[in-house]
């Protein structure tokens, strides 16, 4: 039976937009979340371009939107497991994994605290431990606690068991939903710096990706916001960025990842804003500052304690007696190789996009790297990044263009 | 920029340069990743990212007076790490080429030795040489296989090296000796007018006499540098396959050596006249050095060419100069062998065969070696020597800590 709904799989700012493009034009919209949350990446990140808002910002009217809105539901911890059918009329099954929480939302943290297991928490990108019932930050949407049911010691589970908030004997639900067509929007995951040999591998103390600087940056974060070495605690004085770590690569990502530049001048800001005397260098091969955003890029590097060093880091290593990091880099422009001490290093690691090898239960083509190629005759649509890596901003043009065509698709079904 | 520098691209000279193993080259956006990489490369003006950029310009000039190209062991991790797969170890490799081919004069025999095609030429002349000594002495002694009276062979009746084979190869070392000593001074020559000088602190240069015996006796006899070079288990049996070969090499240079003295001086001294005497038994302690020199050959050639055949092309693309030394070489080793074999086995027509083709082999290995990549033997060892006596070393061997790398 054809159906004029809209599935958007993916609940990060490409799919919550295009859902509430869709929604507010009266399709019914339902997104399908893996996680516990919706907000995806930009959740993690401290501040984003275009204004530099803080995440809470853009997507707090999302979620209000969200529920104000009937015409969206939306599923976490769900995964879409069979499509079948065709535009028009597609048969979606979702797996829904049980959250052990009600749909109440009390404050838990007093039980949290109590509980004495600790997980290393992926949200933060292993910057610190979580308890196994948890959030992922304080304006979480939904504001709903999730249990790590797994990671429960014994003793952890009875006292699990005694809250009435918390059910542990939920059961996994799987669910059919009839849609006319799909957007995709499964968005990106940082590169894997365990790839990267020569930069350390992830196996050096001080050596972080970007996205963990953005964690560490967060008033949210590990360390309420404060930039600290995670060895030691101690303020950096000297950090550096290496671009291009794994982008741009054939070894690697074959492609620009984008907005690595960008967000390395912005993380230099946060640096220097926090340490008025912190020294920042920037190791570049080509500084990538699209339209606007060459504003932005000039205003930094104007602070004289900010250098840009055109030279790709092509070795850091851990400092043999203490925790410092040394990264061997050539100034292409003055023929000077040299080895560098630093306090940080921070390395630009690219967007993959998510389907990179994982797959999609949907029949709809991806190129070498794992972008979504087309599939648009079929009444599916790529948007965000699983199509191309892209700032929020151009997310958020894809999506709703992505919204656009699927409302075509479906109009008058 | 302080100074401004015409650029005058040469497009042959990158053409060529594509030709000789440098095919990728143009795929190079700059990044430095390669200069990083290399762990034999100075502070100052790394290579091979400067080298990238002056062959896509084709800037001729610099790129024949690089002493870099000579500083490079060729392990590949630049190609491995390069990502754009421009390999700028092959680059360095088809530098090195290009000079077999242009440094010394007559530029005929560096256009023969670089491309497969003028094989026949190469391979022709010493066949002929050998060839027309072969029918004349025929025609004197009245056998194309003579046999001595005891009924032994004896490659010397054949071909005598009192007035066949001493002095023709008599004439091709002082013909090579010349072509390499103007070899030299061609490029230091070049180096001069080119090479940085390095100045640091705390780093005492070296007289030349120091920087030649430092040069030998760690870069050639303990092949120390080229150790550096080590990242992969394919790099360690390159490194352990090049000293086996080298000091095969060396054995055998050391009996012929040994044979030439004792049989030239003999005329002159008698008593060292019998250490000349070929053919010499097995138990003869030369006659065991030579042997020994050929199971190093041979394992040296077997570790070589397996890692060249085995070698991932996405790394490292062999080219005809590698298979042309390794070739040769090969040839050499197996007809010495087997001209040992079979004049003990008494086969008279496959033994001189067999010998006739040691002699065309060792002719094609020494008479074109400021040709071939075997000259890298005396181009590397210059380049070393001067690399070291004015302070271009690998960074690591400088004071990097105290950031004491100045240059002049």
């Amino acid at each position: 039976m054809a159906s004029n709904s809209i599935l958007v799989i993916g609940g990060g700012f490409a799919g919550l937009t295009a859902a509430l493009e869709a929604a507010e034009i009266g399709h019914e919209v339902f997104i399908i979340e893996k996680t516990p949350f919706l907000g995806g990446r930009v959740m993690q990140l401290n501040k984003y371009f275009p204004k530099l808002c803080p995440p809470s910002c853009g997507l707090e009217i999302q979620y209000q939107r969200i529920k104000n809105n009937p015409n969206v539901k939306f599923f976490t911890l769900a995964e879409v497991t069979k499509v079948e059918g065709s535009v028009g009329n597609y048969e979606v099954t979702v797996r829904i994994k049980p959250r052990y929480a009600g749909p109440s939302s009390p404050d838990l943290s007093d039980l949290c605290a109590e509980l004495s297991t600790e997980v290393v928490n992926d949200f933060e990108f292993g910057l610190s431990n979580r308890k196994p019932v948890y959030m992922d930050a304080p304006f979480a949407f939904p504001q709903r606690y999730v249990v790590d049911k797994a990671s429960l010691s014994e003793a952890d589970k009875g006292k699990v068991q005694k809250c009435d908030y918390l059910d542990l004997t939920e059961e996994e639900k799987t669910i059919t939903l009839s849609v006319g067509s799909i957007v995709i929007a499964t968005g990106w995951k940082p590169y894997d710096v365990t790839n990267l040999s020569n930069l350390g591998a992830g196996a050096v103390k001080n050596c972080i990706s970007n996205m963990q600087m953005e964690r560490l940056a967060s008033p949210y974060g590990p360390t309420s916001g404060a930039i600290l070495r995670p060895s030691d605690g101690r303020a950096p004085k000297k950090v550096a960025f290496v671009q291009c770590a794994g982008s741009r690569d054939e070894n690697h990502l074959h492609y620009c990842s984008y907005i690595c530049c960008m967000a390395s001048l912005k993380q230099a800001q946060y640096v220097r804003e926090q340490y008025p005397d912190a020294e920042v260098t920037i190791y570049y091969i080509d500084l990538r500052t699209p339209g606007r955003y060459d504003n932005f890029a000039k205003k930094i590097l104007a602070d004289e304690k900010i250098f840009a060093v055109k030279g790709k880091v092509a070795a850091v290593e851990q400092d043999k007696a203490g925790d410092d990091v040394w990264v061997t880099v050539e100034d292409a422009v003055s023929c000077a190789k040299s080895v560098e001490r630093f306090d940080l290093v921070v390395l630009a690691t690219g967007m993959q996009p998510s389907l990179a090898g994982a797959s999609l239960p949907i029949d709809v083509p991806v190129d070498a790297e794992g972008f979504i190629v087309g599939g648009e005759e079929k009444g599916i649509f790529a948007a965000g990044c699983a199509k191309q890596p892209l700032d929020v901003m151009k997310s958020a043009q894809s999506a709703t263009g992505a919204a656009m065509k699927a409302i075509q698709t479906v109009r008058g079904r | 920029m302080s100074k401004t520098i015409k650029i005058e691209p040469n497009l042959q000279f990158v053409k060529e340069l594509q030709e000789v193993g440098g095919a990728d080259l143009k795929k190079c956006y700059q990044c430095a990743t390669c200069s990083v990489a290399c762990p034999m490369s100075p502070a100052d003006s790394p290579y091979p990212r400067k080298e990238m950029v002056w062959a896509q310009w084709g800037l001729k000039d610099k790129l024949v007076n690089d002493i870099d190209i000579w500083l490079c062991h060729n392990c590949g991790t630049c190609s491995e790490l390069c990502p754009r797969g421009a390999k700028p170890g092959d680059l360095l490799g088809a530098l090195r080429n290009m000079t077999y081919r242009t440094l010394v004069k007559p530029a005929i025999v560096g256009k023969w030795m670089s491309s497969p095609k003028h094989l026949p030429i190469l391979a022709g002349i010493p066949m002929a040489i050998f060839a027309f000594i072969w029918m004349i002495r025929a025609a004197l002694v009245g056998s194309f296989f003579p046999l001595t009276e005891d009924g032994k062979i004896v490659y010397g009746n054949l071909f005598p090296g009192d007035f066949t084979i001493d002095p023709l190869f008599g004439l091709v070392a002082i013909f090579v000796a010349i072509c390499f000593g103007l070899g030299i001074k061609n490029m230091i020559d070049g180096f001069k007018a080119n090479v940085p000088e390095t100045f640091v602190i705390g780093y005492k240069r070296p007289t030349l006499k120091d920087a030649i015996i430092a040069t030998i006796k760690y870069d050639v006899l303990q092949h120390s540098r080229f150790k550096n070079c080590v990242d992969s288990p394919a790099d360690e049996e390159r490194v352990k396959g090049h000293q086996i070969l080298f000091y095969g090499f060396v054995a055998c240079a050391i009996v012929t050596t040994v044979v030439a003295v004792g049989h030239w001086g003999g005329k002159v001294i008698p008593l060292l006249a019998p250490i000349g005497h070929t053919p010499m038994p097995l138990w003869h302690p030369v006659k065991i050095l030579a042997n020994i020199g050929a199971v190093l050959l041979v394992t040296g050639l077997t570790l070589l060419t397996r890692r060249r055949l085995n070698s991932d092309t996405k790394k490292s693309v062999s080219n005809y100069y590698d298979w042309y030394l390794l070739g040769v070489i090969w040839v050499v080793t197996l007809t010495g062998i087997g001209a040992q074999i079979f004049r003990l086995a008494g086969t008279a027509p496959l033994a001189f065969f067999t010998y006739y083709l040691h002699l065309v082999s060792i002719f094609m290995l020494i008479a074109y070696l400021p040709w071939s990549k075997l000259g890298h033997l005396v181009y590397r060892t210059t380049a070393l020597i001067y690399a070291r006596y004015v302070g271009r070393l690998p960074i690591d061997e400088k004071l990097i800590e105290d950031d004491k790398i100045f240059v002049i």
